[in-house]
């Protein structure tokens, strides 16, 4: 506890002194969320390449706007709001061109080792589930997708994830519920070769 | 129990208490509607965050230095085409004055001294209008309807200041 207090104190000193001007101080700000920011980037345009633009993009526009951070919000929320509403413009804009989805999704997105060790097998299994999670994502409204994303990798709450894509909390819940939906009817239909086994100690209802 | 339950339970995200965690397991087994959200769930509370490859912070440092090069570039620009062009607008409105100024300076100081006897009497002029007018006024309109134009006003003014205000909030999230 007093560990992540100690955190969130450091974190504010490098966000007052990158607000005064620090280059060193964003840097390290830039150290602590990329990992968070990528994440999103990539959960959302579904390939590295553009994952990475992206999340450079975020950092630049923070960087760009850090005078008109509200300090009584947390800094990861502020950031990650910034990559959500980038990557859904991004998204609409590709929407309007003729870049095929479908395309994009054939690089792979790097992902954290696994902490058993190397096993292909296990590996092959996880890059094709990886790819039909990115699969599903892809065919969720980009909206809808960013509060998944904020939810089951971030683990925010309902009301933070209000908070970070301005909608009510009502909004959230219905947006949810939806995508869920339609996550469970790919699951169902078009991802049929990785049914997972519920595991009991895994709650809330999953 | 039917089957509503069991997907509302798995739609909403719920937290289950232990004989509803073993009714949902009972459920599961039977119902394949509720397994495909069960699993879709699964897999994505078990899906790994994708990382950013070495060097990020580096690269950002690259990406931040060029912003700022090229920002640096556009404030030069930027002045330049500000100067010249103010400068060229400034000789396009100014020029043919100037130069009939520079050829005979008793016409102009005659025309300068004529243009401010004509404002002061203009302005004296406006003074006495507004003077009467108000009189007039004043006989015209009640104490009641005073404050009804006063609550007009205050009223426009919250409105634009609200305006102000929504217009100038963070938008995209920044």
């Amino acid at each position: 506890m007093e560990g992540s207090s100690a955190a969130v104190n450091d974190e504010m000193d490098w966000v007052v002194q990158a607000q005064n001007g620090s280059d060193e101080a964003f840097a390290r700000l830039v150290e602590a969320y990329q990992t968070h920011v990528y994440n999103m980037c990539y959960r959302m345009l579904g390939e590295p390449e553009s994952a990475e633009d992206a999340a450079q993009e975020t950092f630049l526009r923070a960087f760009q706007h850090l005078r008109r951070y509200d300090q009584k919000r947390p800094f990861g929320t502020w950031l990650l709001a910034i990559a959500a509403h980038y990557c859904i413009d991004r998204l609409r804009r590709r929407k309007f061109s003729s870049i095929s989805m479908d395309q994009d999704e054939e690089h792979g997105g790097l992902e954290l080792p696994d902490a058993d060790g190397p096993n292909p097998e296990i590996e092959v299994v996880h890059g094709e589930q990886r790819q039909e999670i990115q699969d599903a994502l892809s065919r969720l409204e980009s909206i809808d997708r960013a509060a998944i994303v904020l939810r089951y990798w971030h683990e925010y709450s309902e009301a933070e994830i209000a908070e970070t894509l301005n909608l009510t909390v009502s909004a959230v819940k219905s947006r949810l519920h939806r995508a869920r939906r339609a996550l469970a009817g790919f699951w169902q239909h078009e991802a049929p070769r990785h049914k997972l086994e519920r595991r009991p100690h895994e709650s809330p209802a999953f | 129990m039917n089957h509503r339950p069991f997907e509302d339970w798995l739609l909403e995200d719920e937290h289950l208490t232990a004989q509803q965690e073993r009714d949902l397991q009972m459920h599961l087994r039977g119902c394949t509607s509720c397994s495909a959200i069960a699993g879709a769930n699964l897999a994505l509370h078990l899906a790994r965050p994708a990382i950013p490859a070495d060097g990020f912070t580096v690269r950002f440092g690259m990406r931040l230095a060029e912003w700022r090069r090229q920002q640096r570039w556009r404030q030069i620009l930027g002045t330049i085409v500000l100067v010249f062009g103010g400068l060229t607008l400034l000789y396009w409105l100014t020029g043919s004055v100037l130069l009939t100024a520079l050829r005979s300076p008793s016409g102009w100081i005659t025309a300068a001294v004529g243009y401010f006897v004509f404002f002061l009497a203009s302005a004296h002029l406006v003074t006495e209008v507004s003077i009467i007018l108000l009189d007039a006024l004043q006989n015209l309109i009640p104490p009641g309807g005073w404050l009804v134009l006063s609550l007009v006003f205050a009223g426009l003014g919250v409105v634009w200041t609200v305006s102000l205000r929504r217009f100038t909030q963070r938008s995209e999230g920044v």
